[in-house]
């Protein structure tokens, strides 16, 4: 309701948001935040976070390119950097749950020591994406101009077939993210799995009584969360043709995605939330972000309005749900 | 804890064909406290059986050595006479033991008939997409089965009354083709006519003769009522096991209140000691 309030309030109030082009400049906003609040929905269910989305979101790419140079190739490099991120997620699902630590305690360690980890392999340098780079070729067009015909030489932009997939086509995010929403929505809808994933952060010593395998599912929702994270920064990477190893874009990225998954209506105590919500979320960040550069607000203001508007549309969506759940949240 | 000289003694473990589960010698602590000392308990097949005991006299740990939800430190069990050492609860509920737990083991998030279904859950083929519409009827036709009405499977079972939600995670267990069934307090948080409820269940279940019950019970009088044989447990021992037509509430709650009068003295006479001893240490500082 508040992103479609947004999106309405934009349309009126500029003259280019509702066009395609815009919408081309807006996905890049929205479509990484949805991938990731998806995994974050699968945690924020069981009541626990995970912070290191931002260091897996840095050092998968660092990963990749470490081992496409080495000579593995494209497509094996990036399996084995998403292969690392599904160890250090399993690492951070043991933590929780075999020993105990808080979530919030263990993954913040994770994410700084992943991302200080990112630094010390990388050196510190931007490299160029493997497999990304843009190639030109030219070729001749005729045009007709005036009943003459003239051959122009014009400069046409490839990209490979791996970077078209994984994030550099223009509609590759936006696919993946709609894909993987919509599966793991119905993961957690019709399945077990999201089935124990609710009844754990409900109540987890009650699913354990009922022979809920909890270890297994916080392993196995970790595991998630960082693998997509893993998934986004690869995405990213391959978009933007360069591997930034500076930890400030993950640190705000997977503070957006946490804010998508709870303006998508998931609880941070657990037990509830949706994998939808969290795109909606993040289309509500997006939009916000776009409609306010569009709307001419100045650069220095946007963090600001960002701020106030998630604080509106998490009060309100925790009004909302309590009206329609029929009693107060406890 | 007690003397072990002036504890009652346990009920001698008696061989007997008919028993379902024996369990000898069980004990369990959690650091310093010792919750079970020495239990021997056998149930007969198709018997109820009442389990009493104060507050922390290690009735509900019992019950959770059994469920398989957690291990004993020492001692054995036996089901239909083979040894049995269950490793989860599902592992417990797969050679036929299912319970109800005092805190219900209830999500409240969840309706219903999911919580009816946890871990039992009716999956479609090929792709393992939980089919709700058979869970949905299946659970309605239990609880009908059952007696007791739910108005709508479908909420979530936070909008429930305390009672309702006994009724359910009751039903759950019943519902579940075990042969022993554990109730740990089947009837707390019940209104008078939903206890009455549940205990004709439990009859009506002992009627048709497949099942054993153990029961936790806290009101002596529902245990005469719905048991055939009462066990007490008493600082992690079985202080009483007679059949219920052998014993009477008043000979239950003597040794209740023996028991406490008897606690009472001892911690009486440790204070004195103590009084005495502190006592003689002041003397140490002024000798030094």
């Amino acid at each position: 309701m508040v992103t479609i309030a947004a999106a309405v309030y934009f349309a009126i109030n500029t003259s280019t948001f509702l066009t395609s082009g815009n919408f081309k400049t807006l996905l890049p906003y929205f479509a990484p935040l949805a991938i990731l609040g998806a995994g974050e929905v699968f945690v924020m269910i069981l009541g626990e976070i995970d912070l290191s989305i931002g260091a897996m979101y840095m050092f998968a790419p660092i990963v990749f390119y470490k081992l496409d140079t080495a000579g593995l190739g494209l497509v094996p490099s990036v399996i084995l950097a998403l292969a690392v991120c599904v160890a250090v997620g399993a690492i951070n699902g043991a933590f929780v749950s075999i020993l105990g630590v808080s979530s919030f305690v263990t993954t913040l360690g994770m994410l700084f020591t992943f991302e200080g980890l990112s630094l010390i392999i990388s050196h510190g340098t931007p490299v160029a994406t493997p497999g990304a780079q843009v190639h030109q070729t030219t070729s001749l067009v005729h045009h007709v101009v005036n009943g003459h015909d003239i051959v122009l030489p014009e400069k046409i932009n490839h990209i490979g077939t791996f970077a078209k997939i994984f994030g550099g086509g223009v509609y590759s995010e936006l696919i993946w993210a709609v894909a993987i929403v919509i599966l793991l929505q119905v993961v957690l809808t019709f399945t077990r799995w999201g089935l124990y994933t609710v009844a754990i952060g409900s109540n987890k010593i009650g699913a354990a009584e009922a022979g809920v395998k909890v270890k297994l599912v916080t392993i196995r929702n970790f595991v998630l969360c960082a693998l997509l994270a893993g998934l986004v920064g690869t995405f990213e990477a391959v978009r933007s043709q360069t591997i930034q190893p500076d930890p400030s874009g993950p640190n705000k990225i997977l503070l957006l995605a946490i804010a998508a998954a709870v303006i998508g209506g998931t609880l941070l105590s657990g037990g509830s939330g949706t994998v939808v919500g969290a795109l909606i979320g993040a289309l509500f960040l997006g939009i916000l972000e776009d409609g306010l550069i569009l709307q001419g607000v100045n650069a220095n203001y946007l963090l600001f309005y960002t701020g106030l508007a998630v604080v509106v549309a998490m009060t309100a969506n925790v009004y909302v749900g309590r009206a329609r759940r029929g009693h107060g949240s406890g | 804890m007690a003397d072990p000289g002036s504890a009652p003694a346990p009920s001698a473990p008696a061989s007997a064909p008919e028993d379902v589960l024996r369990v000898e010698h069980i004990a369990k602590r959690f650091g310093p406290v010792t919750a079970l000392q020495d239990v021997n308990l056998h149930l007969k097949k198709g018997e109820v059986l009442g389990l009493l005991g104060d507050n922390g006299a290690g009735k509900s740990t019992l019950i959770k050595i059994i469920s398989g939800f957690q291990r004993a430190d020492a001692g054995r069990m036996f089901l239909h006479g083979q040894p049995y050492e269950p490793k989860s609860v599902d592992d417990a509920r797969a050679k036929g033991i299912d319970t109800v737990y005092q805190d219900l083991a209830l999500i409240d998030e969840l309706s219903v008939y999911h919580n009816m279904f946890l871990r039992r859950e009716r999956v479609r083929r090929p792709l393992p997409l939980l089919n709700n519409r058979e869970m949905k009827s299946e659970a309605r036709r239990a609880l009908d089965g059952i007696g007791i009405n739910i108005p709508r499977i479908d909420v979530a079972v936070a909008r429930l009354s305390g009672g309702q939600r006994q009724a359910i995670a009751v039903a759950r267990t019943v519902n579940s083709a075990s042969d022993i069934i554990l109730l740990d307090e089947p009837l707390a948080a019940m209104g008078v006519k939903e206890g009455a409820q549940i205990l004709d269940l439990v009859a009506r279940l002992k009627e048709e003769g497949n099942v054993s019950i153990i029961m936790i019970l806290h009101n002596y009088v529902q245990v005469f009522e719905a048991c055939d044989r009462v066990n007490m447990i008493q600082e992690g021992r079985i202080a009483l096991d007679k059949p219920t037509s052998e014993t009477s509430v008043e000979e239950i709650t003597n040794i209740v209140v023996d028991e406490y009068r008897r606690a009472r003295e001892e911690e009486h006479a440790a204070n004195t000691r103590a009084t005495e001893n502190a006592g003689g240490t002041e003397d140490v500082p002024s000798a030094s």
